[in-house]
């Protein structure tokens, strides 16, 4: 496969990733500021999906609808989900021989549906949450037609590498974000609102509340959210996907190549796994998100140099 | 509304051949379609118009056109009243353009080596010397089975009369082939069962002739080639068009930056390191290709790509230097080639051209210019162009000093006035003016030419320009058996 493919599968895989985990991050938060929260503030989300300055954020922070429009259809942040998908289908756009048709029309048509009138109207002046689950509904369209389309070879491998480990860097995003909003400190009351949101913009309150029957605190949500193996979103499990899909890759690469990306991922398991999480540490908790996102990082990069050729 | 009373407003001109209509009403070959579509209301046929339109956006058929820092997706405008051809129309096509091809492509192996037609006094050596799309980089190289013209678009426009004539060859980076594939298969959507009932023929095996013919042209150096089309990038106007063909024929899209040469090898960059290319069908013109040899600025192609087909270890197709064949002065020659090369008359016609260099030739046109589209010999895409009928005074005054100024750039034709065809535009049938492209493909065991091609369509009314840059739009063109 020629190195820009890879380059551009494995980024487009990361961008519909990153849409996704965005959206509903989105919908979460929009949901909670309608709902239960008293005096919600959007600042830490904003720092994260948004390029704008300080100031930009004051004005729009306690604004849900403007808030809203910046992360998700304002051309001029970089960051924007628009921005995302439009760059997805760029991706898309280049490398249309190694994706099924029916991937690429997927992409085309998530393109057409976020710049679709109606779709801003509703995030304008309708309802938000109708617009952003018929965003989310498109992007699981188009999980599945890769599933159901795509051949299991070098392409497929690169997609699945990118998606896992772009997931891994949300989730653990996420995860900072919300702890940052708790001020690291989750010597709290028992039932935090903050916690139950994360899990279900991480798709993950259902296994939760099955896995602890209601009890929400907030170690048994980093546990799920860091080492959980059943869980699609815990980082542990997005590692070790990462690691499969990359193991099928050797046969199409250098052996020198391998081993160097080999030692990057094996190493971020390894810290993830061997990890003791003390939520009454909440500086320890802090310095252990940044260096898996320090590592997740490092790997996004290794594949950069070793198999995309951008040294 | 039916579409009897969208027939009866059908109004057809004077000395203008309708495809359609003759003087005895409807042609055989439009009886199908016609009989098929006269009991749908105008509704049904405006949700047939917006069924294709929509097909086409979702399926990412589109062009990008950037305006203020935003882009814009663009469709190229579809009609959907199919153009017919009879079978035996279709014969006396096809057999003119193996014919002409055959001497083009005699005429760029004679012209980049021992140059006899300039020597039997057929062809001015000045008029090949003077045009700017003579590679004098080619002269000598050998290229293989002495193909240039892989693939080729011939432009045929009809005479009031129903006369073929040859507008132009394109016999460089034709494009438009990928809307012939798709304006068939949106086609089928929108009228089911209709194509089989009608016997239309097939066009589907466009893209594995053209494999065939690719992985043919490296058979005598390598059992399995490796073959690549060559993208000048996602922002090209036809960028559609590369990555489908690229997908129907399952090579690699490599952009100019996969590419590198060593030792005179083209190799492209993958994830396992260099692999080495042997035959590159390229949509990258002749001045881009390789900045050591052409352009220098050009990002678009790869260095020293010119000296590894030099040298025979990469096939370019089609082949560098064939703008001179297709050059608008060299064009009025082709009659006297295909008399030279071949020793036959030609079944196509040309039509009527006057070499603006010549002063007598200036005097006749510049007297009659109203009747008259001046054209420049090297542009393309309908720009460059005066159509006397359509120009005023002072465009007139500014066109001949451009002549007067540099006379060899220009020719002049006397306007043919193209045939008509029915497109339903605003949900009224009306005659649109229409050339045709069919796409001839030249490899080492002869040449193939699928039965179809594009037929554009100039949209604006009483306009004669087809061009898409220039508000034209395209049908699918349907050959009977």
């Amino acid at each position: 496969m020629l190195s820009r493919v890879a380059d551009s599968v494995f980024w487009m895989a990361r961008y519909m990733e990153r849409t996704n985990g965005m959206l509903r991050i989105l919908r979460t938060n929009y949901i909670s500021s309608q709902d239960e929260v008293k005096d919600f503030n959007w600042h830490t989300l904003l720092h994260n999906y948004s390029d704008a300055g300080a100031e930009e954020m004051d004005a729009i922070g306690n604004h849900s609808v403007k808030v809203l429009e910046h992360p998700l259809l304002d051309k001029q942040n970089g960051a924007s989900v628009i921005n995302n998908i439009t760059r997805a289908r760029e991706n898309g756009r280049a490398v249309q021989d190694h994706i099924t048709k029916e991937v690429w029309q997927c992409l085309n048509d998530y393109y057409h549906l976020i710049r679709d009138k109606h779709i801003y109207n509703q995030v304008k002046s309708g309802d938000p949450v109708t617009a952003l689950d018929a965003l989310i509904q498109q992007g699981m369209l188009y999980h599945g037609t890769v599933d159901i389309t795509m051949a299991r070879g070098e392409g497929f491998n690169y997609l699945n590498a990118g998606k896992f480990l772009e997931r891994a860097i949300l989730s653990a995003d996420m995860l900072n974000i919300k702890l940052t909003e708790l001020g690291y400190n989750l010597q709290q009351p028992l039932e935090l609102p903050a916690l139950r949101y994360l899990l279900y913009s991480l798709s993950g309150y259902e296994l939760y509340l099955k896995t602890h029957r209601g009890n929400l605190q907030a170690d048994f949500v980093i546990q799920q959210i860091v080492y959980n193996e059943h869980f699609p979103h815990s980082v542990s499990y997005c590692l070790k996907q990462l690691f499969r899909y990359f193991e099928r890759l050797e046969a199409e690469s250098l052996p020198e190549n391998y081993k160097q990306l080999e030692f990057l991922i094996g190493r971020a398991m390894n810290n993830v796994k061997y990890s003791i999480i003390n939520t009454a540490d909440g500086d320890g908790l802090k310095r252990f998100l940044e260096q898996t996102r320090r590592e997740l990082f490092g790997i996004a990069a290794a594949f950069n140099q070793y198999y995309f050729g951008n040294s | 509304m039916e579409w009897q009373s969208l027939l009866a407003g059908y109004g057809t001109h004077p000395r203008v051949w309708d495809e359609m209509f003759g003087n005895d009403g409807i042609r055989p070959a439009y009886r199908n379609i016609v009989s098929a579509i006269e009991d749908l209301s105008a509704g049904e046929m405006s949700h047939k118009d917006e069924l294709a339109k929509k097909l086409f956006m979702s399926q990412g058929i589109t062009f990008t056109v950037y305006s203020s820092g935003e882009g814009i997706e663009k469709i190229f405008p579809f009609d959907i009243i199919p153009r017919i051809l009879e079978a035996a129309e279709w014969k006396h096509i096809e057999e003119g353009i193996k014919q002409r091809l055959k001497a083009l492509n005699i005429f760029l192996k004679d012209i980049y080596h021992q140059q006899f037609i300039i020597k039997d006094g057929i062809v001015p050596a000045k008029l090949i010397y003077s045009c700017p799309n003579f590679v004098r980089q080619m002269v000598n190289v050998n290229v293989p089975f002495d193909i240039y013209t892989h693939i080729a678009g011939i432009d045929l426009i009809r005479d009031h009369d129903g006369t073929y004539y040859v507008l132009e060859d394109n016999l460089r980076t034709p494009s438009g082939v990928s809307y012939m594939l798709e304006n068939r298969s949106i086609t089928y959507r929108i009228f089911p069962d209709l194509l089989p009932r009608s016997k239309v023929r097939s066009v589907k095996d466009y893209p594995d002739l053209l494999l065939k013919n690719l992985v043919g042209l490296a058979s005598h150096r390598k059992s399995n080639p490796t073959v690549v089309l060559l993208t000048p990038g996602i922002y090209n106007s036809a960028y559609f068009e590369h990555s489908t063909l690229a997908r129907l024929m399952g090579i690699e899209l490599v952009e100019g930056s996969d590419l590198l040469v060593d030792n005179h090898k083209v190799y492209m960059k993958t994830t396992t390191g260099l692999k080495q290319v042997d035959v590159i069908y390229r949509r990258v013109d002749d001045d881009f290709i390789d900045p050591l040899v052409f352009r220098g600025d050009s990002m678009l192609g790869v260095p020293g790509i010119y000296g590894a087909c030099r040298t025979g270890q990469v096939t370019i197709v089609n082949a560098m230097g064939n703008g001179v064949a297709d050059d608008k002065a060299v064009y009025s020659f082709v009659p006297a080639m295909i008399r030279y090369y071949l020793n036959e008359e030609p079944i196509l016609k040309n039509v009527p051209t006057y070499q603006l260099e010549f002063p007598e030739n200036r005097k006749i046109v510049f007297e009659s210019m109203d009747k008259m589209v001046i054209k420049k010999t090297n542009e393309s895409g309908g720009y460059g162009m005066l159509i006397g009928s359509a120009a005023t005074e002072k465009q007139m005054e500014e066109f001949k000093v451009a002549v007067e100024e540099d006379p060899r750039s220009y020719i002049a034709q006397p306007i043919i006035s193209l045939s008509s065809a029915p497109c339903y535009i605003n949900g009224v049938l009306q005659p649109r003016r229409v050339d045709l492209r069919p796409f001839a493909l030249y490899g080492p065991e002869g040449i193939d030419i699928v039965p179809g091609g594009l037929t554009r369509v100039a949209l604006k009314e009483g306009s004669l320009v087809v061009n898409s840059s220039q508000g034209g739009g395209s049908k699918d063109t349907w050959v009977l058996e």
